[in-house]
C-alpha cells in the first residue's frame, strides 16, 4: 500500500536549509492503521504531504497504491489523489459554503451524478455523526465538528487510503476520543489509515503500530 | 467578467477590423481599375482597312481586346461630353482629332511590367502616332492597400498581444480569489481540465463579447461614414458604395475575439505544482 524507502526532505528557505526528514523508510500493508507520532516540528505533516504528492522528496523513493511517486508524471497525480482520502491539518474548509457543500464539492468537481451526490454525502456526515450540522457554516462549527466535516469530506469518496493529519487537533480528550472511534471504525471497514499526531498520550492509547519521528528520523516503529 | 479585458478586445478587433474594411474597399476599387485600364493608340491617318489593322493588334501579347476609334466617333465622343457647348466644335474647319484604337490589356499585362512592355509594342506598330496610358497609378492605389493592410495588422497585433495579457490578468485575478477552492479541486485530484475549462471558458466569453462590440462599433462607424463618404468614393475611386464585412468576415472577426479571449484564459497560471 506504501512503501517509503530512504526518504529526505530539506527545505531551502532562502539560503537556510532545513531538514524536515532524514533517510525516513517504512512499509504500511493494506488495511492497516498506522499512527505517526512525533513532537511539533517532527516532520509528520511533510511526510504526508509526500505521500498524496503535494511535494517531491529530496532524496529516497515513495510508492503509494501501486505508484511510483518520483518519477510520476504531472498527469498521474489527479488519478493518485482521487484514490487518497486526506483530512488536513489545518481543515481546508471553504469558508463561504455550508458543510453539506464542503462536502458535496469533492463530489461535485470528481464528476459523480447528482442524484448520488446528496445520498453519499449524508452517509459520510453520518459516519462522523455530523448530519445535524449539514447546513451550518465551517465559522459555526465547534472545532471538534469542524475537524469531523474535514473527515466526512476525506471519507465520502471511500478511499482506499486515508491520511489524517492531526484531526484531533486542540481538541479535550472526550473530543479527541470521538474522533478516534470514528477512524476506527473507518478503519474496520477495510480503508488503510496514517494517523499523524503530536499528542503522545492518544497515540498510545491506540493500541496501533507507532512508528515515531523526531527531527524528521523514524526513531521508533513498534506495535 | 473583466470590462478592462472586454475594452480591450473590442479595442483591438475594432482597428483591426476597421483597417480591414478600408483595405478591402481600396482592394475593390484596385480591382475594378485593374479590369477598366485602357491603352489607347492614336493612329497617323484613319487607316483604309481597320479590320487588318485591329487583326494584327489582337495577336500582340497581352491584348484582351481592341476596339477601333474613326476620327468621326472620336469628335461624337467630344461632342457628348461637351453637351450645350458642343457647337464650339461645329466652328472647327476640320475633325481634328486623330482615328485611334482603344486596347484593353490582359490581367497578365495590368502589372507595371507587363504594361511597359505592351506600350512598347503597341508603339512599335506602323500605323502608331503616340500611345497612351499606363497602370502606374494603380500600383500606387494597391501600394498603398498593403500598406494600409500592413499597418492595420501591426497595430492589430500590438493591442491583440496587450488584450490578451490584460484577459490574462484578468483570469489570474479570478484564480486567486478562488484559490481556496482550487486548492482543493487540486488536492482531492480533480482533473485540470475541470479547473481550467471554465476560465478557459470564461475567457472565450469575454472574447466574443469583446468581437461584438467591435462589430456593433464598426457597423454604427459604417452607417456614419459610408453615406457621406460614398459620393465622393464613387468620384474618385470608381467603386459606386463602400462594402461592410461579408458574414465569413463577420465570422471570422467574431472567432478571433473569441481565440483572443480563450488564449489570455488558457495563460493564466497560478497555484503551484511539484
Ligand atoms: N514549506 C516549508 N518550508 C520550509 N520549512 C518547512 C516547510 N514545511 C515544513 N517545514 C519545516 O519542516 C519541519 C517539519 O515540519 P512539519 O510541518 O512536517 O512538522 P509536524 O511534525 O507536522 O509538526 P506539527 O505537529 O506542529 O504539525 C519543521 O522544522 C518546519 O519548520
Ligand atoms: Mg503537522
Amino acid at each position: 500500500m506504501i512503501e517509503v524507502h530512504r526518504v529526505s526532505k530539506v527545505f531551502s528557505v532562502g539560503p537556510v536549509k532545513v531538514p524536515a526528514l532524514r533517510e525516513v523508510s517504512f512499509r504500511v500493508s493494506k488495511g492497516e492503521f498506522v499512527v505517526l507520532s512525533g513532537a511539533s516540528g517532527a516532520g509528520k505533516t511533510t511526510l504526508l504531504r509526500l505521500l498524496y504528492r503535494d511535494d517531491l522528496p529530496s532524496e529516497g523513493d515513495i510508492e503509494v497504491l501501486g505508484h511510483d511517486l518520483v518519477p510520476m508524471r504531472r498527469s498521474q497525480v489527479a488519478p493518485l489523489r482521487r484514490s487518497i482520502g486526506v483530512v488536513f491539518q489545518d481543515a481546508k474548509l471553504l469558508p463561504i459554503r455550508t458543510v453539506y457543500e464542503n462536502v458535496a464539492f469533492v463530489l461535485r468537481v470528481l464528476g459523480a451524478p447528482r442524484r448520488e451526490i446528496t445520498a453519499r454525502v449524508f452517509d459520510a456526515l453520518r459516519v462522523v455523526g455530523l448530519s445535524s450540522r449539514a447546513q451550518a457554516y465551517p465559522a459555526q462549527l465547534s472545532q471538534g465538528e469542524a475537524q469531523r466535516a474535514a473527515l466526512a469530506r476525506a471519507i465520502v469518496r471511500r478511499p482506499p487510503l486515508l491520511l489524517a493529519d492531526e484531526p484531533t487537533g486542540n481538541l479535550d480528550d472526550a473530543m479527541a476520543a470521538e474522533i478516534i472511534d470514528v477512524l476506527k471504525d473507518i478503519g474496520a471497514g477495510g480503508t488503510t489509515i496514517v494517523l499523524a499526531t503530536h499528542q503522545a498520550r492518544l497515540a498510545r492509547a491506540l493500541h496501533r503500530r507507532m512508528i515515531t519521528l523526531d527531527g524528521g528520523r523514524v526513531v521508533k516503529d513498534e506495535g | 467578467m473583466a470590462i478592462s479585458a472586454i475594452v480591450l478586445i473590442t479595442l483591438s478587433l475594432a482597428a483591426l477590423g476597421g483597417f480591414w474594411l478600408v483595405s478591402s474597399n481600396l482592394g475593390r476599387a484596385v480591382a475594378q481599375w485593374r479590369d477598366r485600364v485602357r491603352i489607347v493608340v492614336y493612329l497617323k491617318r484613319e487607316p483604309p482597312a481597320p479590320e487588318a489593322v485591329l487583326g494584327r493588334v489582337r495577336a500582340i501579347p497581352g491584348v484582351s481586346g481592341v476596339t477601333y476609334i474613326a476620327k468621326a466617333d472620336a469628335l461624337r465622343a467630344l461632342k457628348q461630353v461637351l453637351g450645350k457647348d458642343a457647337s464650339v466644335v461645329d466652328q472647327l474647319p476640320a475633325n481634328p482629332l486623330p482615328a485611334s484604337l482603344e486596347v484593353t490589356p490582359s490581367a497578365a499585362a495590368a502589372t507595371p511590367e507587363g504594361a511597359r512592355d505592351l506600350l512598347g509594342r503597341l508603339a512599335a506598330l506602323p500605323e502608331a502616332d503616340e500611345v497612351a496610358g499606363s497602370a502606374d497609378w494603380i500600383e500606387r492605389l494597391s501600394q498603398w492597400q498593403r500598406l494600409l493592410t500592413t499597418i492595420g495588422l501591426g497595430v492589430g497585433a500590438v493591442l491583440s498581444v496587450a488584450a490578451i495579457l490584460t484577459v490574462t490578468t484578468a483570469t489570474t485575478l479570478i484564480l486567486h480569489a478562488r484559490r481556496h477552492e482550487t486548492e482543493i479541486m487540486r488536492l482531492v485530484g480533480a482533473p485540470e481540465s475541470t479547473i481550467r475549462l471554465p476560465l478557459l471558458l470564461q475567457g472565450m466569453m469575454q472574447g466574443l463579447a469583446g468581437a461584438v462590440l467591435a462589430l456593433i462599433a464598426l457597423m454604427i462607424g459604417y452607417s456614419l461614414v459610408a453615406p457621406r463618404l460614398e459620393p465622393l468614393v464613387s468620384l474618385t475611386l470608381g467603386i459606386p458604395d463602400l462594402m461592410f464585412f461579408t458574414p465569413v468576415g463577420i465570422l471570422t472577426l467574431l472567432g478571433a475575439g473569441t481565440l483572443l479571449g480563450g488564449l489570455g484564459g488558457w495563460l493564466a497560471r497560478a497555484g503551484r505544482e511539484p
